[in-house]
Formats: C-alpha cells, sequence, structure tokens
C-alpha cells in the first residue's frame, strides 16, 4: 500500500472517530424529539452543565462560592480534597434527573398542547438561563477534565500500521487518539442498552408507545408526564457522557454548548426521529468533513471543516428532508 | 350472552351528566347504567354525544355537571391515564395504536398498568422484571390465538388492513384484562364478512372472560344482535333506554333515525 492510500485511510478512521463525538450530542436530541416533538435547543448546554458538575464535584468545588463570597465577603472555595470518578459521576446523574424532573415541573407541564415554536423558545430560554446556572454554580474559568479514560496517540496501532506499507516507501505510522476509541466503544454500549431497554421493557415499551401516539398512550395507562421525567433524565445522561467525551478532549469550557450547532447538520442527514439515524449521520459528517478537508481543503485556503456539514445538510434538505431514516413526512390536504 | 349479567350489580353508572364545549352542549343531563357481564350499547344519530358519552367515561373530558360511579365509588376528577389503570380500556372510532410498532409490542403496552417491576429491575434485567416479561408476553400470547392474529405478529401494524388494525386495538384493550371494556364503533367501514368477525369476537369476550362491554355503532342491526341493553342518544339528550326491542319499537327513536319532523 502506498502511503497516500494509508494516509486516505487514516482520515477516514479519523472522520469516523470524529462523528462518534457529534452522534453523541445528536442522540441526546433525537430522544427528546421523539418522545414530545421538542427540539432541544438546550441540550449542548445540558452536556456543558453535566461537565461543570462532574469537574465541580471531582475538584471539592463548593457550588455557587463566586456568589456567596460576593454576598457575605468570605473566602470559600472548596470544601475538600474532592472525590472518586464513581463517585462523582453518580452524583452528576442524579443532578441531571433532578434537572429533568425540575424542567417538566416548571416549564413542560405549563405548555401542555402548545405549538412545537413555543416548546422550542422555551428550550432556548433554557438553555441560555442553564448557562447563567452553570456560570453561577462553578465559575467560568477553563476546567480540565479527567474520568481516567485514556488519551494520547496509540503507539501499538503506529507500530502495526507502520507494516503495512510497500517497500521501497517511507511511512510512520497511523495516529489514533485513543480517547476517540474510548469515545467509540462508549457510544456503542449507550445505544445498544438505550436499543436493549426500548425493546424488551415495560417503560421501554412505553417511551416508544409516547413517542408514537399520545392519545392512545393515555388509555393503555401510560402517564405522559413520568415518562417525560424519564427522557429527559435519559438525554441528560447521555448530555453527561457527550460532556465527558468533549470536556476530556478539549477542556470544559463554555463554547462546548456550542455543539449543539453542530449536532444540526447530522440531525437534518439522520432523521430527527431515527436513533440510527443520529450515528450514521454523525459519522457521515465526521468522514465527509475530514475527507473534503484533505482532499479539497488545500485547494481553497483550509478550515473546511467550520462549514462543510452545513452545506452537505442544506444540500440533503433539498432532495430528502425527512433525512435517511427519518419517517416520511406526508401531509394530507 | 344472558345469562352472564349479574341484574343486580352495577358497575359504571353515569348521573345527569352534562358536559358542553363553550356554547354548544355535546351533552345534556344523561344517566344511565352499565350492570356488571352486560354487552351495553349506546347508540344514535351522528353528532348525537357517543363519542363525548366515551371520552367522559375514559377521563378525555371532564363533565361540567354530573357524576360517574365506577364499582360502586364515586369517580372524582380523573386523567385518562388514571382511569385506564382503574380498570377501563376503549378502542378508538378512528384507531389509535402505535403504528410503527409490531403486533406483540401493542399488546405488550396494552399490559403496561398489570406491569409493576420498578425501573432499576428493568434496566439491570434481572429478576422480577425478566419473570414479568415473560408472564405476560404468555398471556399476550393467548390473546394472540384468541382473535387469530398469529401471522402477523412482527408486523407494524400501521402496514396492517384497517380491518386487521381493528382487530389489534381489541387485543391491545383485552390485555389490559379491564373490567369495562369500551369500543367506539368497533365494526366502522368495515365489510360483512369483517364485521361477522368481529361481533363473534365480542360475544366471545364477553362470554369467555365475562368482561363488561359497552359498544358505540351506527349501524342499528349489529347492535340488536349482540346488546343486552340499548341507550338512544339523540343531540346529547338521551331518548331512550331498555332492551333492543323497548328500543326497536320506540317512537322518538324511529323518528330520530328516519329524520321525520314533529310540527
Amino acid at each position: 500500500m502506498t502511503p497516500d492510500f494509508l494516509n486516505t485511510i487514516e482520515v477516514i478512521l479519523n472522520g469516523l472517530m470524529a462523528g462518534v463525538m457529534y452522534s453523541l450530542v445528536a442522540l441526546g436530541f433525537v430522544l427528546i424529539f421523539k418522545a414530545s416533538g421538542i427540539f432541544n435547543y438546550a441540550q449542548g448546554v445540558m452536556a456543558l452543565f453535566a461537565a461543570l458538575t462532574l469537574v465541580g464535584f471531582q475538584t471539592g468545588q463548593i457550588p455557587f462560592a463566586h456568589l456567596v463570597n460576593e454576598i457575605f465577603g468570605t473566602q470559600i472555595h472548596h470544601w475538600g480534597p474532592g472525590m472518586n470518578n464513581l463517585i462523582a459521576i453518580l452524583l452528576t446523574i442524579l443532578v441531571m434527573v433532578l434537572f429533568a424532573w425540575l424542567v417538566e415541573k416548571l416549564v413542560l407541564k405549563h405548555l401542555v398542547n402548545q405549538e412545537p415554536i413555543i416548546l422550542f423558545m422555551a428550550t432556548i430560554g433554557l438553555a441560555f438561563f442553564m448557562e447563567g446556572v452553570g456560570d453561577l454554580m462553578w465559575g467560568a474559568d477553563l476546567k480540565t477534565l479527567d474520568v481516567g479514560i485514556p488519551s494520547g496517540g496509540s503507539f501499538w496501532w503506529e507500530d502495526v500500521t507502520r507494516t503495512w506499507v510497500s517497500e521501497g516507501y517511507e511511512y510512520y505510522g497511523m495516529y489514533i487518539d485513543l480517547l476517540d476509541v474510548w469515545a467509540a466503544g462508549i457510544a456503542v454500549l449507550l445505544v445498544t442498552v438505550l436499543t436493549l431497554f426500548s425493546q424488551y421493557t415495560k417503560t421501554g415499551r412505553a417511551l416508544r408507545a409516547v413517542a408514537d401516539d399520545h392519545q392512545a398512550a393515555l388509555t393503555v395507562g401510560i402517564s405522559l408526564r413520568s415518562i417525560w421525567v424519564i427522557v429527559w433524565s435519559i438525554a441528560g445522561i447521555v448530555a453527561l457522557v457527550a460532556g465527558i467525551m468533549w470536556g476530556s478532549k478539549s477542556g470544559v469550557q463554555f463554547s462546548l454548548s456550542l455543539i449543539a450547532l453542530k449536532a444540526l447538520p447530522v440531525l437534518i442527514l439522520g432523521g430527527f426521529t431515527s436513533i440510527p439515524g443520529a450515528i450514521v449521520g454523525g459519522l457521515i459528517i465526521g468522514v465527509g468533513e475530514k475527507l473534503f478537508e484533505f482532499s479539497i481543503g488545500p485547494l481553497v485556503g483550509g478550515a473546511t471543516e467550520n462549514w462543510f456539514a452545513y452545506v452537505l445538510a442544506l444540500f440533503f434538505l433539498m432532495f430528502r428532508p425527512q433525512g435517511l431514516f427519518g419517517e416520511r413526512i406526508i401531509e394530507r390536504v | 350472552m344472558q345469562d352472564t349479567v349479574r341484574e343486580d350489580e352495577i358497575l359504571l353508572e353515569v348521573r345527569n351528566v352534562s358536559l358542553s364545549f363553550g356554547g354548544v352542549k355535546a351533552l345534556e343531563d344523561i344517566s344511565f347504567d352499565i350492570r356488571k357481564g352486560e354487552v351495553r350499547a349506546i347508540i344514535g344519530p351522528n353528532g348525537a354525544g357517543k363519542s363525548s358519552m366515551l371520552n367522559v367515561i375514559n377521563g378525555f373530558y371532564h363533565p361540567q355537571e354530573g357524576e360517574i360511579w365506577f364499582d360502586g365509588k364515586l369517580r372524582h376528577r380523573m386523567k385518562p391515564h388514571q382511569v385506564a389503570k382503574l380498570g377501563i380500556a376503549r378502542t378508538f372510532q378512528n384507531i389509535a395504536l402505535f403504528k410503527g410498532m409490531s403486533t406483540l409490542d401493542n399488546l405488550m403496552t396494552g399490559r403496561y398498568t398489570r406491569m409493576h417491576a420498578n425501573l432499576f429491575a428493568q434496566m439491570a434485567w434481572v429478576g422480577p422484571a425478566q419473570r414479568e416479561e415473560i408472564e405476560h408476553r404468555q398471556k399476550v400470547e393467548e390473546i394472540i390465538d384468541f382473535l387469530k392474529i398469529q401471522s402477523i405478529r412482527k408486523t407494524p401494524v400501521g402496514k396492517l388492513p384497517y380491518g386487521m388494525q381493528k382487530r389489534v386495538e381489541l387485543g391491545r384493550a383485552l390485555a389490559a384484562e379491564s373490567k369495562l371494556l369500551l369500543l367506539d364503533e368497533p365494526m366502522a367501514g368495515m365489510n360483512l364478512e369483517e364485521k361477522e368477525d368481529m361481533c363473534r369476537f365480542v360475544l366471545d369476550v364477553n362470554e369467555q372472560f365475562g368482561t363488561t362491554i359497552a359498544l358505540i355503532e351506527h349501524d342499528m342491526g349489529v347492535v340488536m344482535d349482540i346488546s343486552n341493553r340499548v341507550v338512544v342518544l339523540d343531540y346529547g339528550k338521551k331518548l331512550a333506554d331498555g332492551s333492543p326491542d323497548e328500543v326497536r319499537s320506540n317512537e322518538e327513536v324511529i323518528d330520530a333515525y328516519l329524520g321525520v319532523s314533529h310540527d
């Protein structure tokens, strides 16, 4: 194999890995959209908030420390040395579940039967509110997140791929980030668990039932409100996973909430209502933008990754507005 | 069918129920009862308030006036999912199935109120959750046999023909093993053969499981054959109530159906 060919494979591999990260964010959107028809603009901020909370617990930060110091003139910052990763993650999950419950109680409950656009506006409000609360609770400084997931290049993979090159060429092997490999593994696990849960359990079936037909779900005894709390909790946990992965990769910073924007083209490609769609959409975008940058990028001055996904989505909207896996849009007249 | 009825035991009683939407009166001072084990029909021309009546019983609508007594107790204002837990299942005139789910899953969802494993057991798929899943699956298979829908067990119901969807919807309501089964026009839009099948199922359910059934129908003929007692509504008011024979010979009922005007 020539180095050029191997380089292309490397680009595709890295694209797939990047795609998994997009899929993780898109997954949270799909869950909520399927169950309640709400496009949850706050999904990205939920990932940020989860990551902030996790770091806060890990390092033993006191929530709202700055606010307290400002008001009472105290000098508190930390309550101790922090805690074990596992306990911190469990506590963060608890916070996300509590958040889901509050969203239902304070927002969704009052907006039942409203137009989708109104619910969408509510989630925009929620996004800004949460960003503010996150700042107030844990501070706005850039934080590093480390939950013990290995990162950096894999030397093993480099050594293996180095031997693939044909004789007479010089080649240094492929680079793959261990963190990305872990993220891919965790994403596969997450999707498998979610799929099994929705297929073979009572609550899983109820989730699908609510996504399918509200009226019918009510008549078989499913309470929509408790299902919404569960859906938002699951979306919160998915956001936590996305937050951990993105946070470990590039630090926990407030621009993390903007990954929500990257999920949009993924959703347009995969369809808003399909979990496999979110995965495949993410992979296509990941590979697409990396390959485009690799092949066309140098000709147009690079940085194509910033816009490629959106242009691809626009192109898709023209030919298949429901996405690859979405339900066909049939409007009866 | 007659011998399943227990004359003196009343399962559901509607007392002086009035329902209006803004200025439009959908139901006016309606009272009737449903005895345990009977097939009770609610009939009337289009717009008579039949479906509104069912929606009141089912908890989709809340009447402005009147009371509903179920199983000897006054029922307070309830949401549909709470009514379902109480033991009232129903079908819809225009079919409300989970279209993307298989027949089997639709029926399993029908057993929602009867499954009690907690969320954590379900997530871990351990002990009680697993046992429960198998147990209820057996019950659902029995219903599938009963309705003769084995061949479409795994088919997404959205792909089934209309008559079959109606049958699956009946199956989902049966799966709840409720005390009272509300059927909203179970034979609407069916051909003769499908209608006969459906009649058979309704009677079999009533006889074999002893389920009390209240059904709405448009087609007078069908109703008279399968029901014990009939209540007739017209323009939101009760016109008549009694055995099929009594109702059939009632002047007012004949007028309402044939559209005779009284000057």
